[in-house]
């Protein structure tokens, strides 16, 4: 292995200086105001936008670079936010059977291509906290309806959380999946109680969790052993309260007849006619009768809780007693450091410290205007936090897994992806990437925030989430994919169809004539110059003994990007 | 000090991939002295097999009382979803459950059914299990003065606790895991693990020494860009697997990559030389999967492995909704897939050697929620397996009525047989001397009994 001091002399050779010791690209910066914050390097760019984008490009690290973290995050907020809908409903009006491989056709279309990336990229994160899935028979013949649930999460990423909490309960698309869709009152005779599936749901893994949690994250304990934050009488308060919604506007004579609630009459219909049914994208109403109001409701007990001993006293309505059950969920002290934590592990890292969290949560809590629950803010400190800016050293074992749909979005994104008619075929990816958006296979997402492989890492304490995706078998079936993306679907391949997306070697070739040089280019595009010497010298050994022809170019770069995607250190960002 | 302890204080001094293996090299010749009490010789063959049911499986729609008191206050519980009692399948077990009474199968099961009827039957049925810490009644339950796992009725805490033993709930091995720490150098094959899941990760198979294989449903898959016909980039990519990396993440990830490489060649030669099974698998996921795991027992030999641990797993069980029709097909993919791994068993001379048992994070409520049921506690399972003492309902079938003695409050059914004596019994017939028990289920003790009498003896 050559040293680093030889990795330097073949950096000179370039135009920018690169390695990250060598500081003067920060020196020159200094003492320019309109850039104070930064980012002070291209890689420190390139990292930054492998949090908050669904992968870097040349273009965009030399935007960042050009206009500053802050000014790139306003433009950001100011974007219109792109929806997923049209694009299902422009197939459908042009006659295209619509299923889910159009809402999946939408979201790679909107993951590679949309300007409004932060957005997108944090609807994703949303959409493995909020979770829905089409492997459930309840909404898989429901792509539009689904499309329009992630246009929920693209709306609500920078805004507020409590908002996006009452979005996400009173969808029928989240009604189905989780069951509070015609939820009814107890009818004690026929030993019927309300469905307590949303009710544990949405405390567990949309808000609250399990254990109490002090504001940096960490558990509170009493007698060695976590305190739970809530107990099977606030389920079945919960439950009570999610009772008599059913679809807007069904006609009712004298306040709703079972036959009504039950079929809708001349309302809605879930058949013959699924996916294009306007009622699954509207807010699920209430029904009076079905609501569970006499009781009392045992809600969530924390310090400052503003309902006495968290009890909701009956006779409310379903929607006075959905209001006040939400801001009940929404204003316990946990919900900010299990958003806060969220969010990081998402973007950022798989063990940040508590002090991050507490930072993070703390925005959550207040964005300085005293305002709990916004989610631009949170977004804001999330990315800005020192703990996110500086590059972690090995040792600290900071980082993430890199998603494998992740790892597949920053190859388009960083070669240009795409199909000559402009379609993302993408369809199903779950079947090689473990992943597909909206398609987890429970409720739990594609892993759970805390899992912590057996061996090394449990014993270390590390979590790392995305290794619950990472079996002996999908390991491999992840790297065969992403290398049939760039061995085989290449632009100018012989057999070329409109519809296959392909990746764009052209400007790549063009620089492969000097392996050093290629390799530069990818260790900023893809590890945002974190390879390590050893890594640099052995893929520029070997491509240097791949010949210098046209076709010897080609597979220098394919062989370059395959082996860096497939690499432990490009999994492992930092 | 105690071994985990010591392994935690190795792990955290380690600084590289390298230091790490040869310290895992070193345990292993220590630890071999300590378990050489099981080796076991000869050519004998036990293995496990897990069959996981997600959601939470409705044991009392799975096996439903048919003598007329109990079916009367089953059907008054249950309401709309109670099976008719003209369509349940008769169950004739050679003994009378605790308790007395009849029972019927769930009609989308025939298969199962005849099996437990069979003489020298291999099916057996384990009445309301579930996770406990100790004996518990209606009243200590009420009052909270018998502590309860915690977080009943959650889907992600009670699959751990159907996993690993309760007392280290904070640790993440299973009592798959732990059986195998106990055996896995009983195998000459010391490459591929002696955990295999044919349904990704699982903390049921996690131990300290044995982390679990996972393996497709068509075979071991292999990396297509890194054969032989390249050997240059191959090697490339080998020397950037085989590296020393500086973080753990890092590590974890190229030994993932490197397990997948060298398990995969040798699982897939075994495979490729296999004399095919006769029996066939039903096309079904849990199907398939139990078809790859007769497969692997099938070529045991040339893979050299004498104890292995297997794990199969079905989703779907969490029937807040339409119940009746979801859970009988979810049954009947399981009734069709368990018949065919039994006949395969037997096929292969294997049936007295392999044992097959369901788990599930819980029951369903007795109390409905209109079409559907919600989260429970104990449940009925099942267990397979020429060493089964079959034809047989173990444990104690509990009252079913609204607001009855088994009722926890809302028709969640008090388990009256821990989840540690059902996998207690199990665990002597693989072979933990009873005097070792306590290592593998901390619990145990506290329980009337490690041996649900539902195995032949080891």
């Amino acid at each position: 292995m050559k040293s680093g001091l030889w990795r330097f002399a073949l950096m000179v050779t370039l135009l920018c200086p690169t390695s990250q010791v060598w500081a003067g690209d920060h020196v020159f910066d200094a003492g320019f105001d309109h850039r104070a914050e930064g980012p002070y390097s291209d890689a420190e760019a390139a990292r930054f936008l492998t949090q908050a984008t669904f992968g870097p490009s040349r273009a965009e690290i030399a935007r960042l670079r050009s206009i500053g973290y802050n000014a790139w995050l306003a433009d950001q907020a100011s974007l219109p936010a792109s929806h997923h809908r049209p694009y299902l409903e422009a197939q459908a009006a042009a006659g295209l059977e619509v299923y889910q491989n159009s809402r999946q056709e939408a979201w790679w279309l909107h993951a590679v291509t949309a300007p409004d990336q932060l957005r997108q990229r944090v609807a994703f994160a949303l959409s493995e906290l909020l979770v829905v899935s089409d492997q459930s028979g309840a909404i898989e013949g429901y792509p539009i309806a689904m499309a329009n649930y992630y246009d929920l999460l693209v709306d609500g990423a920078f805004g507020n959380y409590r908002n996006l909490l009452e979005n996400v309960t009173l969808s029928p698309v989240m009604g189905h999946y989780l069951s509070m869709f015609k939820n009814r009152k107890p009818d004690l005779d026929a030993n019927i109680r309300p469905d307590e599936n949303y009710a544990r749901e949405i405390m567990q893994l949309f808000s609250v969790g399990l254990v109490r949690l002090n504001a940096n994250g960490t558990v509170q304990t009493s007698g060695g052993q976590p305190i739970p934050t809530y107990d099977q009488d606030t389920i079945r308060g919960f439950a009570h309260v999610f009772t008599g919604w059913n679809w807007a506007n069904c006609p009712r004579d004298q306040g709703g007849q079972w036959w009504e609630w039950e079929y809708c009459p001349s309302g809605p219909v879930d058949w013959p006619d699924p996916g294009w049914d306007a009622w699954w994208l509207v807010p699920m109403e209430a029904w009076e009768s079905y609501h569970a109001s006499e009781e009392d409701k045992q809600l969530l007990v924390y310090p400052g809780v503003a309902l006495p001993n968290g009890m909701l006293t009956g006779g409310g309505t379903a929607a006075s007693d959905l209001q006040a059950a939400l801001d009940n969920i929404f204003n316990h002290p946990n919900v900010a450091p299990f958003i806060a934590r969220h969010l990081i592990k998402r973007l950022v890292t798989s063990n940040p410290s508590p002090a991050y969290i507490g930072r993070v949560a703390a925005v959550f809590a207040n964005n300085g205007l005293g305002v709990r629950g916004d989610l631009g803010a949170t977004v804001r400190a999330v990315l800005m936090d020192s703990e996110a800016r500086t590059l972690p050293s090995l040792a600290s074992n900071a980082g993430k897994m890199r998603e494998p749909l992740l790892k597949l979005t920053h190859l388009w994104r960083a070669l240009d992806g795409r199909a000559d008619d402009g379609r993302y075929r993408e369809w199903y990816t779950d079947y090689y990437l473990s992943q597909a958006a909206l398609r987890s296979p429970t409720v739990f997402n594609f892993f759970l925030p805390d899992y912590r492989p057996p061996g090394e890492m449990a014993a270390l304490g590390l979590d790392g989430p995305e290794f619950q995706i990472t079996t002996d078998t999908s390991i491999a079936s992840v790297a065969n994919g992403l290398g049939a993306k760039v061995f085989y679907d290449w632009r100018g391949n012989g057999g070329q169809q409109p519809e296959d997306i392909v990746v764009d070697l052209g400007p790549e070739v063009a620089v492969a004539s000097d392996p050093v040089k290629l390799v530069d280019r990818y260790d900023l595009l893809f590890m945002n110059r974190t390879m390590s010497d050893f890594m640099f010298n052995t893929l520029v050994t070997y491509l240097q003994s791949l010949p210098n022809t046209n076709t010897g170019r080609r597979q220098r770069v394919q062989n370059a990007v395959w082996l860096i995607q497939s690499s432990p250190e490009y999994s492992i960002e930092r | 000090m105690k071994r985990r302890d010591f392994i935690q204080r190795a792990l955290c001094a380690t600084a590289s991939s390298a230091l790490f293996t040869s310290f895992a090299g070193k345990l292993s010749l220590a630890h071999a002295s300590a378990v050489s009490g099981h080796r076991l010789l000869g050519s004998d063959y036990r293995a496990l097999v897990c069959v996981y049911l997600y959601g939470g499986n409705d044991g009392f729609n799975m096996m439903v009382p048919t003598s007329s008191a109990q079916y009367a206050q089953y059907q008054a519980s249950r309401g709309a979803l109670a099976l008719p009692l003209a369509e349940l399948l008769s169950l004739n077990p050679s003994v009378a459950p605790t308790g007395g009474g009849s029972f019927g199968m769930n009609p989308a099961m025939p298969l199962l059914r005849n099996l437990f009827n069979q003489a020298q039957s291999p099916l057996a049925i384990t009445a309301n299990v579930g996770p406990l810490l100790y004996p518990i009644s209606k009243a200590e339950y009420q009052a909270g003065t018998v502590p309860v796992p915690a977080q009943l009725f959650s889907h992600s805490d009670q699959t751990l606790t159907w996993q690993q033993p309760n007392a280290d709930a904070i640790d993440r091995r299973g009592w798959g895991g732990r059986l195998a720490d106990m055996f896995y150098q009983t195998n000459v094959n010391q490459q591929l693990s002696m955990n295999v899941s044919i349904d990704g990760e699982n903390v049921f198979q996690a131990g300290d020494q044995v982390i679990p294989y996972f393996v497709g449903q068509d075979g071991a898959q292999s990396v297509d860009f890194v054969q032989t016909w390249n050997p240059e980039r191959r090697a490339v990519f080998l020397a950037l697997r085989d590296a020393a990396y500086g973080n753990a993440l890092q590590r974890q990830y190229a030994s993932v990559m490197r397990r997948s490489m060298d398990n995969e060649v040798m699982i897939n030669e075994a495979l490729d030389g296999e004399t095919a099974l006769g029996t066939v698998f039903p096309d079904t996921q849990l199907g398939r999967q139990l078809r790859m795991v007769a497969r692997l027992i099938n070529v045991r030999s040339p893979l050299q492995m004498q104890r292995q641990i297997f794990f199969v797993g079905l989703g779907g069980f969490d029937t807040h909704d339409n119940q009746l029709s979801d859970q009988a097909e979810q049954l009947a993919e399981l009734d069709g897939a368990l018949a065919a791994f039994y006949a395969a068993t037997v096929e292969m001379g294997v049936d007295d050697g392999v044992t097959t048992f369901t788990a599930s994070e819980f029951g369903r409520t007795t109390s409905v929620n209109g079409d559907g049921t919600d989260h429970g506690w104990g449940s009925h399972h099942l267990v397979m397996g020429g060493s089964v003492n079959g034809r047989r309902i173990y444990g104690t079938p509990p009252d079913l009525s609204a607001g009855g003695p088994d009722d926890a409050d809302w028709g969640q059914i008090i388990p009256t047989t821990s989840v540690d004596q059902y996998a207690a019994t199990i665990a002597r017939w693989y072979g933990v001397p009873p005097g070792d028990l306590g290592t593998v289920f901390p619990n145990i003790g506290r329980f009337a009994t490690s041996d649900l009498g539902f195995m032949a003896p080891a």
